[in-house]
């Protein structure tokens, strides 16, 4: 059983803080993904939980053991990194095999297993290559195969992907899914892209500053972002947000228009709080081209600014109450810059956040 | 259409200047350097004729065979005890050098730590202090320890001659090896030491053995403190060895210049054998936190 | 935890094995000579260790033209060697980038210089100088660009010349390998941005190529300047100083005060003169290379 136990851990570098404090209780075979933008701690995280960077402060725990002391060997752990770290001085057998020989393996067992782990990822043919005779995503193939073939508890995984072109990423995304699901394992992935961590996680977790933001499975944080910082970092294009006040019932924008609260929020409004009314673009369409007609909603006037079709759709960029809003038209119709149109908001999926602190008002 | 032809004959003289500029700088580098290998191998009357004779008419290895003492007619300066004490110190020092250079680069390359950057400054001005400033003070501190005029005492100056260089050198191989590969490797199982010479060391190997072969040339060629800590026969090096023909009234010109073959000729193998890698690592060792 | 035991332990027990050689080889003997320095120490005379006198050796050497006239030519002489060996190694990396066949083989062939003995090099160019033997005076003469046999090594400024074109011929090539490879590792963008912004050659050179290069003669001011000294294996081999202190530089200076007339005290207070300018040097140049690479930036 590995689950893994971060309590308070915090990394310090002289007096600079860059980790506060974080809890996480990640699950035996379970895929989390830390996420966020660069120099939010979450390389330092995972470096950490490797025994690659001091623990200065908190436990971290693998299975049922404190590893705050314990070197990376000690861990039963295998990281990829980043920039693969394949040893350029070794063959693929050898890189595969290296941490075997380390462990004083025998040598037949060294080959059988890693003929086994070359197998699974496809590399039998690609044994006698040095690492400079490969591609970018056969190296990126060769090191999680070094990965594996230790067997180790915890897989731990450094922006695998980010060295490799957008085509290469999608499919080596689908096969890291594939071989999770193969050799179960724990994993914790961490990257910066919102769409890799969408798409492999179990659940993932928003990290910002060295503070968790969020933690919960893809959707919950899709749907029910906690806080502006989150609203805007998971989903693409990213969710708009106006301020505006509460009155009456309603948010009062900026330049006077009213947007209903919806009724789940409704206990959190009182009068006069200041908000941020956040809504995705795929919540707000012209009327008729909008990706559901039905629940409540809330209809504006706005002008078409920049219309990007995309085929089956249209991402337009208009302008409400002084600040530029992204909306999406559902459909092949073609819009012209300066043509007015009236767009409906889906209330239902509308969120509001404190505007001071950046809470969902949910949380209330 | 003339217009092309012209730039074409224009680009073809332009081309033709180059290559002759080239080859006259290869005349200058090579020519002082070729004209006392050649005299090497010329009797003392074609090196003394006028006008001079460009190609060695009889060539003979009789100046070698004298230096060494080995013909009958034999010159009083022991070269063969000089080249003997020369390689023993240079290789000694270089050895050394390397080992606590390989210790102090890592440790550059790889660690943060308070006062790096004045650490590496302070070695590089102390590799500064000119030789012969230096060796007053040590020809004194020696003579009272009683390492004056002995192969020991040479050595532990050339060590420490050489410990700045090879630091700066050997950090700067280390710094191009990522450090994601020792971190990969301790995942892998290895202690720190394993990760260094399983993974690390080979990689540098190359990088390192041009240290060495820049540590072993200097002190190979070191003179300035050779010439005051080092007196007789068991413990003089070459180029100070080089001096003593021009002590004698009428200079043998054909010894010295078999002499300066002899230490013209590892330079020149040495040199060869490493350049690229020396070459890399001057440019981009040293410097930066 | 113990402190040897600790991880931040590490960088400064992997260090100590080379900061004890160096303390025990320069630092305690730069301390020591800076004492010889305040005393009228001979070597013939052991007990004058112990003859304090203050600045009296300061004193006497900073209100003597026998030092600021060799001190005055030691400066002028590496301004000299070190411009035109600055000069001439950019000629020389700007040359070999053009052409296009063996210039591997050629930068091999320029590292040789370097590698040489600098006493060998002097005896080279005493040999080639000689006034009755040497190639030089047997070419001019062949020629018949000259009648006489010309005295280089003799006449003061023609010993001097002589000396300064060994060295050159010696260090030019530290330049020219390190602008070359500045040269080889230069990306083509921003020199085609240039040549696109209508930069013509020359503008293209001084505004592009010039401050990506100064990093790299930095780097090789820095290692020449850290043995600047080896000048003086030249001239004891070549001249000694001669004829009668006309080409004496500072460190001949220094041997035969010290060593030849056995006045130890004086000589390690010149000493001390010339390491203090030497480290100055060698700082200068340090820094500008540190500051270089800061501003280049992203470009190493």
């Amino acid at each position: 059983m590995a689950e893994i136990t971060l309590d308070k851990v915090v990394k310090k570098y002289g007096a600079a803080s860059v980790v506060h404090g974080i809890d996480l209780e990640i699950a035996h075979e379970e895929f989390v993904v830390l996420v966020g933008p660069s120099g939010c701690g979450k390389s330092t995280t995972l470096r950490m939980i490797a025994g690659l960077e001091d623990i200065s402060g908190g436990i971290v725990r693998i299975g049922d053991r404190v590893v705050n002391d314990l070197p990376p060997r000690k861990r039963n752990i295998s990281m990829v990194f980043q920039n693969y770290a394949l040893y350029p001085h070794m063959n693929v057998r050898e890189n595969l095999g290296f941490g075997l020989k380390i462990a004083g393996e025998s040598p037949d067992n060294i080959s059988k297993r890693v003929d086994e782990a070359a197998a699974v990822l496809g590399l039998t043919p690609l044994l006698d290559r040095t690492p400079a005779e490969l591609s970018g995503g056969q190296r990126q193939r060769v090191a999680m195969g070094r990965a594996i073939v230790r067997r180790p508890e915890v897989f731990l995984f450094d922006e695998p992907l980010s060295n490799l072109d957008a085509k290469l990423r999608g499919q080596m995304r689908a096969e890291i899914k594939k071989l999770h699901q193969k050799v179960r394992t724990t994993v914790v992935y961490v990257t910066h892209d919102q769409v890799e961590a969408m798409t492999l996680a179990d659940r993932i977790v928003v990290m910002r500053d060295g503070r968790i933001e969020q933690v919960g499975t893809p959707m919950e944080a899709f749907n029910h972002p906690r806080t502006t910082f989150v609203a805007t970092f998971i989903g693409s294009p990213p969710m708009n947000l106006l301020p505006g006040v509460i009155a009456g019932g309603a948010v009062r924008l900026a330049d006077g228009t009213t947007v209903p609260v919806p009724d789940r929020l409704k206990p959190h409004a009182r009068d006069g709080r200041k908000v941020t009314l956040g809504i995705r673009p795929d919540d707000i369409s012209p009327v008729g081209h909008g990706l559901s007609q039905d629940g409540p909603g809330a209809e504006v006037d706005l002008t078409v600014e920049l219309a990007e079709p995309l085929g089956m759709e249209s991402l337009i960029y208009t302008r409400l109450a002084g600040q530029e809003v992204l909306a999406k038209l559902y459909g092949p119709r073609i819009v012209q810059p300066g043509e007015q149109l009236t767009f409906r908001m889906a209330l239902d999926r509308a969120h509001l956040f404190d505007a001071e602190t950046g809470q969902s008002l949910r949380l209330d | 259409m003339s217009l092309a032809v012209e730039s074409q004959t224009s680009k073809q003289l332009k081309r033709a200047g180059l290559t002759a500029l080239t080859f006259l700088l290869m005349v200058v580098m090579c020519v002082p350097g070729l004209w006392v290998v050649l005299s090497a191998f010329r009797p003392n009357g074609e090196i003394l004729a006028k006008p001079p004779i460009w190609i060695p008419e009889a060539p003979t290895f009789d100046n070698f065979r004298k230096i060494f003492g080995l013909g009958t007619d034999q010159v009083a300066i022991p070269v063969g005890s000089y080249f003997m004490n020369s390689l023993i110190i240079a290789m000694t020092s270089t050895v050394i050098a390397l080992a606590i250079g390989m210790a102090g680069g890592y440790a550059f390359a790889r660690y943060r730590f308070r006062g790096k950057g004045s650490i590496f400054l302070g070695l590089m001005l102390f590799r500064a202090v000119p030789g012969i400033a230096l060796s007053l003070p040590v020809f004194i501190i020696w003579s009272k320890l009683g390492i004056i005029d002995t192969k020991i005492g040479l050595i532990i100056v050339y060590v420490s001659l050489n410990v700045p260089f090879t630091i700066w050198l050997i950090d700067g191989f280390f710094r191009q090896i990522p450090l994601s590969l020792s971190e990969a490797a301790q995942v892998d199982g290895c202690t720190r030491w394993q990760a260094f010479w399983k993974i690390e060391f080979p990689l540098a190997r190359s990088g390192i053995a041009a240290a060495g072969v820049f540590a072993f040339l200097t002190s190979w060629n070191e003179f300035a403190l050779a010439s005051q800590l080092t007196r007789s026969t068991s413990s003089k090096t070459l180029p100070v060895g080089l001096l003593d023909f021009t002590a004698q009234f009428t200079i043998d010109w054909a010894g010295m210049c078999a002499m300066a073959v002899i230490i013209i000729i590892p330079a020149l193998i040495l040199t060869f054998l490493v350049q690229k890698h020396l070459i890399a690592g001057l440019t981009f060792g040293g410097v930066k936190g | 935890m113990p402190f040897w035991r600790r991880e931040s332990a590490t960088p400064f027990l992997l260090l100590t094995p080379a900061l004890l050689t160096m303390a025990f080889v320069v630092i305690i003997p730069l301390v020591f000579s800076m004492y010889t320095s305040f005393t009228g120490y001979r070597l013939v005379k052991p007990d004058s260790l112990y003859d304090w006198v203050g600045f009296r050796n300061y004193a006497r050497i900073l209100s003597d033209w026998e030092f600021w006239v060799p001190f005055g030519r030691t400066v002028l002489f590496l301004t000299v060697v070190l411009n035109v060996e600055f000069l001439l190694g950019l000629g020389i990396a700007l040359l070999i980038n053009r052409i296009t066949w063996g210039q591997r083989t050629l930068r091999t062939i320029m590292m040789f210089p370097m590698m040489f003995s600098p006493i060998l090099v002097g005896f080279q160019f005493k040999f080639l100088f000689n006034d009755n033997i040497g190639i030089v005076n047997n070419a001019l003469q062949s020629l018949g660009l000259s009648d006489g046999a010309i005295a280089w090594l003799v006449d003061a400024k023609l010993a001097f010349f002589s000396i300064a074109i060994a060295e050159i011929w010696m260090s030019t090539s530290v330049f020219a390998i390190l602008l070359l490879a500045g040269l080889f590792a230069m990306p083509r963008d921003p020199l085609e941005a240039a040549k696109v912004d209508g930069c013509n050659a020359w503008q293209t050179f001084r505004h592009i190529t010039l401050p990506f290069l100064m990093p790299f003669a930095y780097i090789a001011m820095a290692i020449r300047s850290l043995d600047v000294a080896r000048a003086y294996d030249i001239v004891t081999v070549m001249t000694d100083g001669g004829p009668a202190g006309r080409t004496e530089i500072l460190w001949t200076l220094i041997a035969r005060v010290g060593y030849d007339n056995s006045r130890m005290g004086m000589a390690n207070a010149m000493a001390y003169v010339s390491t203090i300018l030497s480290i100055l040097f060698t700082w200068y140049f340090y820094r500008k290379l540190v500051a270089a690479r800061r501003y280049m930036g992203g470009a190493q």
